[in-house]
């Protein structure tokens, strides 16, 4: 589903920020990639979602090769991928409801699908009663959730996340990774980009550790290692 | 475009218009003040225009025949006259004629002229009274028409007619130069109050863009809040115009009253023609200009 080989990635004339990665993720698969910061994590992601391009070698998702996608594909490509931010990027001048309708309406999805779609995003997140509540009402955890909702109202096949806990506490932190996990048990597949080590020590999965801008570790069940 | 997504568009562009209030009040204002000035300064320009017209209008060339020209050189001068491209009018007015014009001008003063209303005693000349068909063509066409055969001598006002078309000329490069000048501004203006709705709007855009937006889908209803602003930005100046124009033209017929203006009625039907078009036509472009930066995600 993601096959990565030799991509590097350099802003402008500066250092790369990514040297010579190789990574394959499969359909269905539950993926944390950690490091510190600076790592290259957040840049990974941003070249999945082909907001960015390669500066060498290859990187394939869904098999299209992201630096010979068309632009007007791009839309495309993205209405299978959701999105969820460390600052969850929500419209404080709407609901709820309304924000995660909004990733269906400007994709063209009819009023009737949305009223049905909708709620049951807002069913998987535990956030059921509080469609009509404006983002600014709510916790940080309810608001990440507005977002996972956002995320996988479109059914996906793949949700990427950046540091999607990293303005949350330790609880509510651990009710969102469990949140993913749900999400990654009814077949999408998950690629959490972060650096907290508890959450990823304790739900036991695949693990790629990016140090100093390369792969150093890529483990089945595996823990968060510091690249050092 | 899909008939549901078209009303979409033009629901997100009322509602945004609505959600960004003031904004919005600012964009309208700042169409409506420019394009205000540009009306009013058309308005003005065909005002210029028609009174220097008329003006223009009455300026004619006298032509007077030699006495001593006899009739093959009359005839001569005649066709002369007739074929000549830049006249659109020639027409000829014998002593006789002119000795009738003369009296009725004088009207009760008319027996001044005693003693020369016989022919023998007519002291004035044949002549003929030329228009050209551009009045700024006058001095040239008269200085030409002067060495014709049979002409004795051209009388077309000058001195006074040069710096009456010198003034009509600049008044009208003055003219163009403002409104052209305040067409650039109007522009810059609109694109940076739409910049600004678009600017408080770029984390929308930003969400639009991840999850899968096309750009002409993100596009869509900016050019319509763009468009619906620069139309009510244009009717309210056309309004403004039109009544302010009709108690201006009322106060000018109670107190000026050899001013000729144009119809209020007539006025309007051009403002409108100008400014609405003008309005939609720099809304769009504004906000074109505006989205056109924060699409490149």
């Amino acid at each position: 589903m993601i096959e990565i080989h030799h991509l590097y990635k350099q802003f402008e004339n500066d250092a790369y920020v990514l040297e010579d990665i190789n990574l394959m993720i499969d359909r269905g698969e539950f993926v944390f990639i950690v490091g510190s910061s600076g790592a290259g994590k957040s840049t990974l992601l941003r070249l999945l979602l082909r907001e960015i391009l390669p500066t060498r070698g290859m990187i394939k998702v869904f098999g299209r090769d992201l630096a010979r996608l068309r632009k007007r594909e791009v839309p495309y490509l993205r209405r299978n991928i959701g999105m969820v931010f460390q600052d969850f990027r929500l419209l404080e001048d709407r609901n709820v409801f309304e924000n995660v309708a909004f990733s269906l309406r400007v994709i063209g999805v009819s009023t009737r699908e949305i009223n049905k779609r909708v709620p049951l995003a807002l069913e998987l997140v535990g956030l059921k009663g509080k469609a009509l509540r404006n983002p600014g009402e709510l916790s940080g955890g309810e608001q990440q959730r507005v977002c996972v909702a956002r995320a996988v109202v479109n059914r996906p096949a793949v949700v990427l996340a950046d540091e999607p806990t990293g303005n949350l506490d330790p609880d509510t932190s651990m009710e969102i990774m469990k949140l993913f996990q749900d999400i990654n048990i009814r077949g999408t597949t998950v690629v959490v980009a972060t650096h907290a080590k508890e959450l990823v020590d304790h739900f036991q999965k695949r693990v790629v550790v990016l140090g100093k801008n390369r792969v150093v570790s890529d483990r089945e069940r595996g823990v968060y290692l510091h690249a050092h | 475009m899909h008939i549901r997504s078209l009303f979409y568009f033009l629901g997100e562009a009322f509602k945004n218009i609505a959600r960004n209030g003031w904004m919005s009040v600012a964009s309208v204002g700042v169409v409506s003040i420019t394009l205000l000035i540009l009306g009013s300064f058309v308005v003005l320009s065909f005002n210029v225009d028609l009174a220097t017209h008329d003006l223009k209008e009455q300026v004619q060339i006298v032509l007077y025949i030699n006495e001593r020209a006899g009739e093959d050189t009359r005839a001569e001068l005649h066709a002369k006259l007739v074929a000549h491209p830049g006249l659109a009018e020639v027409r000829y007015v014998s002593r006789a004629d002119a000795m009738a014009r003369l009296k009725e001008k004088l009207g009760d003063r008319s027996n001044l002229l005693e003693g020369y209303e016989e022919p023998e005693d007519n002291p004035l000349r044949d002549s003929y009274e030329l228009r050209t068909a551009i009045p700024e063509e006058i001095p040239a066409v008269a200085k030409e028409i002067k060495s014709y055969p049979g002409a004795a001598e051209v009388d077309y006002g000058s001195g006074v007619v040069e710096p009456l078309f010198q003034f009509t000329g600049l008044v009208r490069w003055i003219g163009l130069a403002f409104m052209a000048g305040l067409a650039v501004t109007t522009v810059f203006l609109i694109a940076h109050t739409i910049r600004l709705t678009v600017y408080l709007r770029r984390k929308e855009i930003m969400i639009m863009k991840y999850v899968g937006a096309t750009d002409w889908f993100i596009r869509w209803p900016f050019l319509f809040e763009g468009l619906i602003l620069g139309m009510i930005g244009a009717v309210i100046p056309v309004f403004i115009i039109f009544y302010g124009y009709q108690e201006a033209a009322l106060w000018m017929q109670n107190n000026i009253y050899f001013v000729s203006l144009l119809p209020p009625e007539k006025i309007i039907e051009v403002i409108a023609r100008i400014l609405i078009p003008l309005g939609v036509a720099l809304g769009i472009i504004g906000s074109t200009i505006s989205v056109r930066r924060f699409l490149k995600v």
